[in-house]
């Protein structure tokens, strides 16, 4: 088992009286992609939101020491400013060294149009600007809502050649979608949530039944 | 899908009510009493003796001021007020009024300065009926004077004139001599002659009390600043485009927050909330700088090429800006706050321009008025902004006020900015 880079133990949360998330515990390990699945409301986003520090957990506590990067479900960008001011803007706050050069290379790597206003800008490419914004601070841990749910085939693979290598190069990935086919070819763990709660969590090959069960 | 939203049903039910209600408040103030400087340069004692009355000055004043609000101070306040257009008009007691006054036999005057706006025929009218009023008062005391000395000659008995005591004759006397005398053509005419001085002499008091007029009101040319150049005018012009602006600057930017998802981004560390609700609070402070600062510049340039006398539009300029910066802050706290329980910026901005119209009534109804509305008032940046901005320009010393309405702005801003900053919490969550 390779070193873990980020740990949850027992993270929760309420909103009043509504259980989000029950005590849940997960361990992401470097070079491994861990699939959330489960149907809308079942806790994913609620999770992935208290592992990347955007929320705080009314229960438990994260540990882990790695940078970590997050992709939120809905595009997190400032839509009056260019892509490439979103991204200069975000290194500045991350803290990277040559931010203008930062974007340069994430503008070049996602294709994206450098200075046309963010909200003027295809689903699609809002949604890479979104994942490029992730990547500014360098992360080992990424943390990825639904990532490619709005995207077209060809820029969904572009997606998870970034990703994926990520992972190959010793980081952690989590990500949370309803795409059967990105879970059996991205993920090495599969974690089923329904209602809060996790009812799976192991190999991508046996997760079918319980996710069955989860979105029925 | 308004029976499925009370809270916007009954906004949308009380909001009006709540406007019409600050309205009728604010318009009652504007037809009420004006407040004219009274200017005492005599040293009227509180007790004046005229013609053997004793006055109580200030209860005289009570009394006949129903239509004006008279506030005493000297020469310099009085006319830098007037010139700021602090008060409407002046009226002064100039030196040596009383002992005219006294005499009975000169007419003494009071000296009406007004301002050269909209309200000076109405100041004119009002001043003119308080000395009406008390002419009134006085002319009882003059005609009872001229009476003694009428019924002195009616009646005779013993006066004092200059020091000196006299046993008068009277005409009552005179008529018993006459019937004394042998009758004749002189003693006849004589005779006549004190029947008709009785008959005329009696007629006296009721002539006197019709024609008496004791004081004259003289109103010298005077150039004073126009009512919509006065300080009060500039100060809510600054105070009203300020916090319009500021209030929906830092609301919408708040709420804008959540609808761009940016403050899950910022919140994961990159920036404190608290850092965040600064942000807001320090782009409504910068807007309304450029802005308050316009207006202020443009409201001096007026001024100058008007050849409008009083105010210092240009020394007071940065202590002015100092105050358009604390007061933009604090109402760009309040707007943080807005913003973050609106949750959605177009939402946001529409709470805003429906907030700032009552906050702006409430800042307008004057105490005396309607007591709740000015404590709701002092509770928000408004009102002390405008009291700032009118102390900055025009008070001869601004200080104690500049320094209370700083410390208000600075409390209220920081009441805000605390809340402002849990409900953006709330609003990353």
């Amino acid at each position: 088992m390779t070193a873990s880079l980020l740990r949850a133990t027992g993270v929760a949360r309420r909103y009043g009286e509504l259980e989000a998330l029950a005590p849940t515990d997960l361990d992401l390990h470097a070079g491994e992609t861990v699939a959330l699945v489960g149907p809308n409301g079942a806790g994913k986003s609620t999770l992935l939101s208290i592992l990347a520090g955007a929320l705080e957990p009314t229960a438990g506590r994260v540990e882990g020491s790695a940078r970590t990067g997050w992709v939120p479900q809905r595009p997190a960008h400032y839509g009056r400013l260019t892509a490439r001011e979103n991204l200069e803007l975000f290194a500045r706050l991350e803290g990277v060294g040559a931010p203008a050069a930062a974007a340069s290379r994430l503008l070049e790597r996602f294709s994206l149009p450098p200075d046309k206003p963010s909200g003027e800008l295809s689903v699609g490419n809002r949604q890479r600007l979104n994942v490029a914004l992730s990547l500014l601070g360098e992360p080992r841990v990424l943390l990825l809502d639904e990532p490619t749910a709005s995207l077209d085939p060809g820029q969904r693979r572009r997606v998870w050649e970034v990703v994926n290598g990520l992972r190959d190069d010793g980081g952690a990935v989590c990500f949370a979608t309803q795409n059967v086919e990105e879970v059996g070819r991205h993920s090495d763990r599969v974690l089923v949530l329904q209602d809060g709660r996790v009812v799976y969590e192991g190999e991508p090959a046996g997760y079918a039944a319980a996710a069955e069960e989860a979105f029925r | 899908m308004l029976r499925r939203s009370p809270v916007l049903l009954g906004a949308l039910l009380v909001y009006p009510v709540v406007i019409a209600v600050l309205v009728g408040l604010v318009a009652g103030y504007a037809s009420s009493k004006p407040r004219v400087a009274f200017v005492d340069e005599d040293h009227v004692p509180p007790v004046v003796r005229v013609a053997g009355h004793s006055f109580h000055v200030q209860a005289i004043i009570d009394e006949v001021a129903s239509n004006v609000t008279l506030v005493r101070m000297g020469r310099d306040e009085a006319a830098r007020e007037l010139a700021s257009g602090k008060v409407v008009a002046t009226i002064t007691v100039p030196p040596g009024f009383l002992d005219k006054l006294a005499s009975t036999v000169q007419t003494p005057s009071l000296i009406l300065r007004t301002g050269t706006g909209g309200l000076t025929p109405v100041v004119k009218e009002q001043t003119q009926a308080l000395v009406y009023q008390l002419d009134r008062k006085l002319q009882d005391a003059f005609v009872a004077a001229d009476l003694r000395y009428v019924r002195l000659i009616q009646h005779g008995g013993r006066a004092t004139l200059l020091g000196k005591s006299y046993d008068v004759l009277g005409l009552d006397r005179m008529e018993q001599l006459l019937a004394s005398l042998p009758p004749g053509r002189r003693v006849a005419t004589m005779k006549q002659f004190v029947a008709f001085a009785r008959f005329a002499l009696g007629e006296t008091g009721s002539a006197l009390a019709a024609t008496a007029n004791p004081i004259g009101l003289k109103q010298p040319k005077t150039k004073g600043r126009s009512w919509v150049l006065s300080a009060e005018v500039q100060s809510y012009g600054i105070a009203v485009t300020v916090t319009f602006l500021a209030l929906l600057l830092a609301a919408g930017a708040a709420a804008a927050e959540k609808d761009e998802g940016t403050i899950g981004r910022l919140g994961r560390g990159l920036v404190s909330l608290g850092r965040l609700v600064w942000a807001k609070v320090a782009l409504a402070a910068a807007a309304g700088l450029v802005l308050g600062g316009t207006i202020a510049v443009v409201f001096g340039i007026v001024v100058e090429v008007g050849g409008v006398t009083g105010g210092e539009p240009w020394a007071r300029l940065p202590l002015l800006l100092a105050g358009v910066v604390l007061a933009a802050a604090a109402v760009g706290a309040a707007g943080a706050l807005l913003g973050a329980l609106s949750g959605e910026a177009r939402t946001a901005s529409l709470v805003a321009v429906l907030v700032v119209l009552p906050v702006v009534f409430l800042g307008l109804v004057p105490k005396g008025v309607a007591a709740p509305a000015a404590w709701i008032s002092d509770a928000l940046p408004f009102v002390h902004a405008v009291r700032f901005f009118s102390s900055a320009l025009y008070d001869a010393s601004p200080w104690r006020t500049v320094g209370v309405e700083t410390a208000w702005l600075a409390g209220i801003g920081a009441v805000f900015g605390v809340l402002a900053r849990a409900g953006m919490r709330r609003l990353a969550a």
